[in-house]
């Protein structure tokens, strides 16, 4: 049995067949069940999102330290290479952590994705080659072929309305994640990828059947919500307004008044010093972000766990 | 700067590698969903030439006699483009499907473009093309040539009926839906009895019509959707149905006489020989029926599903399976024979004349005229296709 096989054995079929069932179970409605079926794997997925999300967010709010680090070691990479890794380990984060659940959650949307193409299927081809993809339930059999009309949509066909709401909702999820950087460069780059992922998807919408597109502008519009919920606005927040929003703002505001009565320990004051340029500074103060919760160190909310004392639940202090 | 650098690197690479993985994926997608229409249409024989479509729009007809091809072919091409990443088409070429029919020195064909044409047998001339303006939903099955007029259904719901001679509009069926439903698609090909016809539809029904004004005589249900051509035989109407039951209905009420159960859709019409129905299915196996009381007499596995038309030659029934394997089947005693291993999926109906089987594989796209005692190629007509 070739990979082919397998993976349409263990994952496609049951993702197919489900996608049918759920959609005799929602009245008929294909749209519905995209959206129904997009959220349940969203919240079975939400723990490998919610680590994507402080990932990224975390490595965001490192940036700052990281060109502390180029500034002190530009001209020595061995160095700057060690404490790269260094500031990765001490702060628990690495590259790696925003790429990991993204990549372990890549075949589940792949799938999704063909499962929706291959129940919608368009053509007479689509149709044969759904058939064999059957589980042998009477409710799937009656079920086929399912209505592809939802709202304004023929869900088989692309749509310029719903691809102008994927690209618009990708920008603002693309927006929400943009670091907050002084450098020329970077900020370049951010705006390069906060107009080309938007674009190019929007392109894709407008080639593919619009089932697919209300598949990705589902997702999306969760994710917006999800990333609201654990990081903010981010970049999105006007200027003078951006505080970290949700659980985050909350673990902060904890952090920031546990340190007010409880000096830290210094961390590695030999690695980092507090040596933020006027650039930089400028930089802060314009996106409004207070940094309340940093001192001279690593961002707060990155300390390693192990440098703050253990309290059990009975021994937590009263916050005044 | 090296680490700016890097940066710089690593995003732009992240970006491509964004790009190459949503474009692979959907290009993987559309490749193996078939979201492309490509189509698979069948060959038509009328005195001695074979007409058919490929699968880049061409329209060709064939001397049965040694492969030659009478007039260059035909090409239907549509103004409509798609776009480049999606799986909408990407080329002009009008995929066609259904079995060309011929009638009075015109042959007639329904493009997935939505429109019907017809062709001078002759020369593959234009006679007539409609709609002349604009046009319909994709047609996917065949037309049907009676009583001096073409009967094809659409994926717009409707069964239309023209003028053979002059393509003029003369009626439709239904001539209006309930309010609010858009109707469902019709891919069957209709089949005739004396003046009723008789059509399958995507919304699980098959439609007995008054040929001549399209009126409803009666309507049976079933419990999937309709693709499948009919046929009639004995006063009695077989078809086969998406939720996997064969059916036998009386042809003048509607009433059903009996009903057998496979494991997969029926997609090929049927054949029948010696008062058996042949029925292929998606499920690999062609099914032996007895005509009257719908006993099964014998299951022939083929181990590939099974969406080819198969025909009758003599006392031999020919089929295709998907994966290219042409047997041939004794109807004395049901046995089966592989003729040829052409090793390319076939999904076009099957056509036959004097002992010779026409087969139009959809990979590697070619003609086959193979005999059909010995499966020897007698000969061979290559198709370019995109």
């Amino acid at each position: 049995m070739d990979i082919g096989a397998i993976w349409d054995l263990i994952i496609l079929e049951p993702v197919i067949n489900s996608l049918i069932w759920l959609s005799s179970a929602l009245f008929g409605s294909f749209g519905l069940t995209i959206i129904v079926f997009t959220i349940f794997i969203l919240v079975c997925m939400y723990p490998l999102t919610a680590k994507q999300l402080r990932a990224t967010k975390g490595m965001q709010e490192l940036q700052p330290k990281l060109a502390e680090l180029q500034k002190k070691y530009g001209k020595d990479r061995q160095a700057l290479a060690r404490e790269q890794m260094r500031l990765y380990k001490e702060s628990g984060l690495s590259p790696a952590g925003c790429m990991l659940p993204m990549l372990v959650q890549m075949p589940v949307w792949i799938a999704l994705y063909q499962s929706i193409i291959r129940v919608l299927a368009v053509t007479p081809e689509g149709f044969l080659s759904l058939s064999q993809y059957l589980y042998s339930w009477p409710i799937v059999y009656s079920t086929l072929p399912l209505a592809n009309n939802f709202l304004w949509l023929d869900l088989a066909t692309p749509d310029m309305f719903i691809a102008l709401l994927v690209g618009g909702s990708m920008w603002v999820q693309q927006k929400m994640t943009m670091p907050r950087t002084a450098e020329p460069k970077q900020q370049a780059q951010s705006q390069m990828m906060l107009w080309m992922m938007p674009m190019l998807f929007a392109f894709f919408c407008l080639s593919f059947p619009s089932g697919l597109a209300l598949f990705w502008l589902t997702s999306t519009v969760i994710r917006i919500v999800m990333q609201y919920y654990m990081t903010g606005w981010g970049a999105l927040a006007p200027a003078g307004a951006r505080e970290p929003g949700g659980r985050d703002k909350r673990l902060k505001q904890r952090i920031a008044m546990e340190g007010g009565h409880k000096k830290e320990a210094p961390l590695d004051a030999d690695i980092v010093e507090p040596v933020s340029t006027p650039e930089e500074e400028l930089g802060y103060e314009e996106s409004g972000d207070k940094r309340q919760d940093r001192g001279g160190g690593y961002p707060a909310s990155f300390r390693p766990v192990s440098r703050q004392p253990r309290r059990s639940k009975g021994h937590r202090p009263k916050r005044r | 700067m090296w680490i700016k650098y890097n940066r710089i690197l690593l995003s732009k690479v992240l970006l491509l590698l964004v790009i190459l993985l949503v474009g692979g994926a959907a290009a993987l997608g559309c490749a193996r969903t078939g979201a492309v229409p490509r189509g698979w249409s069948g060959g038509t024989i009328a005195d001695g030439t074979l007409f058919f479509g490929s699968m880049d729009g061409k329209l060709v007809a064939v001397d049965i006699s040694d492969g030659s091809q009478r007039w260059d072919p035909v090409t239907l091409e549509t103004s409509a483009s798609g776009g480049g990443f999606g799986c909408a088409p990407t080329s002009t070429a009008v995929a066609i499907y259904g079995n060309l029919a011929v009638g009075e020195g015109l042959f007639y064909v329904g493009g997935y473009d939505g429109k019907i044409y017809a062709f001078n047998s002759n020369s593959g001339a234009l006679r007539w093309v409609y709609p002349r303006q604009d046009a319909l939903q994709p047609i996917v099955g065949g037309p049907l040539v009676a009583l001096g007029k073409v009967y094809i259904g659409c994926s717009d719901g409707k069964l239309y009926a023209l003028d053979a001679a002059t393509g003029d509009y003369q009626w439709e069926f239904p001539r209006e839906f309930p309010t609010g439903d858009k109707g469902d698609k019709i891919w069957s090909t209709p089949a005739i009895d004396g003046d009723t016809l008789f059509i399958g539809s995507f919304d699980k029904k098959l439609y007995a019509l008054d040929a001549a004004d399209g009126s409803k005589r009666w309507e049976f249900e079933t419990e999937g959707a309709i693709v499948s051509t009919p046929v009639v035989y004995n006063n009695t109407v077989y078809i086969g149905s998406f939720d996997r039951y064969f059916y036998a209905i009386d042809a003048t009420d509607g009433s059903l006489k009996w009903k057998f159960m496979a494991e997969n859709w029926f997609w090929a019409k049927p054949v029948i020989s010696d008062d058996t129905i042949y029925a292929a299915c998606l499920d690999g196996k062609v099914y032996a029926l007895d005509a009257e009381s719908g006993d099964k007499l014998a299951e022939i596995d083929l181990e590939s599903p099974v969406s080819s038309s198969p025909v009758a030659v003599d006392d031999l029934i020919i089929v295709a399976s998907e994966e290219g394997k042409v047997y041939s089947v004794d109807t004395g005693d049901n046995h089966k024979r592989e003729l040829i291993n052409l090793e390319v999926r076939v999904n076009a109906p099957l056509s036959a004349s004097q002992g010779v089987v026409y087969v139009h594989t959809q990979e590697h796209e070619a003609l086959y005229a193979l005999n059909a005692q010995t499966g020897v190629v007698l000969w061979t007509l290559p198709l370019t296709s995109k």
